[in-house]
């Protein structure tokens, strides 16, 4: 029973990271950026599981991310590293539902995020590498680190339980 | 008694004389205006005037008609990219992206009804993007503004051709391909004519910057006139694309 129960808190989880990530609501944004879903779907799973879950799971999900955008920078570097630390973290800490400290870990995490895929995509597109200042990676960012610190300790949190019970 | 009589006659007299000569001296512009008030219930109305402007603006859609097929006629003869307009796919936005690491749209309409991969995509006020890939029922759009994204175009005025980048704000980097007479603050940013990818003078943007010394080639910024921020419908140019 609790076996199949997790298989469809994976299923439902799969549905709605396409739905927020397609739908991308207007009343969850700050200047126009969504929060950083695969990480906010990624921290609890990760913290709950072995390393070796943890990264084949971020593979999976970097894979399936990835399906939805554009151009050649991916999700999977950064969410592979992530699911490592975060899974190391989780197996020696035990009391890791505290709403702030999800919330530090998925802010850290978007930030990393984040930073990856800038850093790729200067490595891809060469006419980034003219202006080293991006006004618009700062903004992108900055907006993405605050609205996921501010989404993540609900939605993560209420993750790591739902993990928890199952 | 006679004299008084002599004396009125002589001022109606130059009365008379001098409107008379008033009259020609102004070319009957009294007469002229007086004739206009009185006309002035019996002319033409607001609605004849739409009436001629109705006719009017038929006549310049025939004649934008006939230019087209007679522009669409030399191109084929050039070999280049037709502009026909009348095979436009019209598509509502349902997902936006515009201001995040990725600049995409997701539009309603995919390869089943012909959309295909590489087809310009326009909205009210222009270009704003290519179809990046299609569903059959769907199809994404990179937008001008991601960054990375290059593309053909051309200032109007001096015919000079450059490349637009985007740059992942609202407004893409047109590169130059050559030094001088380049572009001026204001100067519409167009497709170019020459483009063999893309249909030819559609409006992009308008020059905001011109830096004429940057390294290693001089660039203007562009400020796109179609807002993708802001558009919910557009439409796919079905003169373009590849399967």
């Amino acid at each position: 029973m609790a076996k199949n129960n997790k298989k469809l808190f994976i299923l439902l989880t799969i549905i709605c990271l396409q739905a927020c990530t397609i739908i991308s609501p207007d009343w969850l944004k700050i200047n126009g950026i969504n929060p950083c879903w695969p990480v906010i779907l990624l921290l609890p799973f990760s913290l709950r599981n072995s390393p070796r879950k943890a990264a084949i799971g971020s593979i999976f999900l970097g894979i399936f991310v990835d399906s939805f955008t554009i151009g050649d920078a991916s999700y999977i570097p950064s969410l592979f590293i992530l699911s490592l630390v975060w899974s190391a973290y989780g197996l020696h800490n035990k009391k890791i539902e505290l709403f702030l400290n999800i919330g530090l870990m998925a802010i850290f995490g978007t930030a990393f995020v984040g930073l990856s895929l800038w850093f790729q995509k200067i490595i891809i597109y060469s006419i980034l590498r003219n202006n080293w200042f991006h006004a618009w990676s700062f903004h992108v960012l900055i907006s993405e680190v605050i609205i996921t610190g501010l989404v993540a300790p609900f939605f993560s949190s209420w993750l790591l339980l739902t993990y928890k019970k199952n | 008694m006679i004299k008084a009589r002599g004396k009125s006659r002589f001022w109606i007299i130059f009365f008379m004389g001098a409107l008379l000569f008033g009259i020609r001296w102004t070319k009957g512009a009294g007469y002229l205006d007086l004739y206009s008030i009185l006309l002035k219930p019996i002319l033409p109305g607001t609605a004849q005037r739409e009436w001629i402007k109705q006719g009017e603006n038929i006549e310049r859609s025939i004649r934008l008609k006939l230019l087209e097929d007679d522009n669409n006629r030399l191109r084929r003869a050039l070999s280049l990219k037709e502009s026909n307009f009348e095979q436009r796919i019209s598509a509502a936005v349902i997902s936006r992206s515009s201001r995040n690491w990725w600049k995409q749209l997701e539009i309603n309409k995919g390869s089943k009804v012909g959309v295909l991969k590489g087809q310009t995509v326009i909205g009210p006020g222009g270009v704003i993007g290519l179809v990046d890939s299609t569903t059959p029922l769907t199809a994404r759009v990179r937008l001008l503004t991601d960054p990375g994204h290059q593309l053909g175009a051309w200032i109007d005025r001096t015919k000079q051709h450059g490349v637009l980048t985007g740059m992942g704000t609202n407004r893409p980097k047109l590169i130059f391909l050559n030094t001088n007479g380049l572009a001026k603050i204001g100067d519409a940013v167009t497709t170019s004519p020459a483009s063999t990818l893309l249909p030819p003078n559609l409006t992009i943007g308008i020059v905001q910057f011109v830096n004429e010394k940057a390294l290693p080639s001089p660039y203007a910024i562009v400020q796109l006139t179609a807002s993708p921020e802001a558009i919910d419908w557009v439409q796919i140019l079905k003169n373009n694309g590849q399967k």
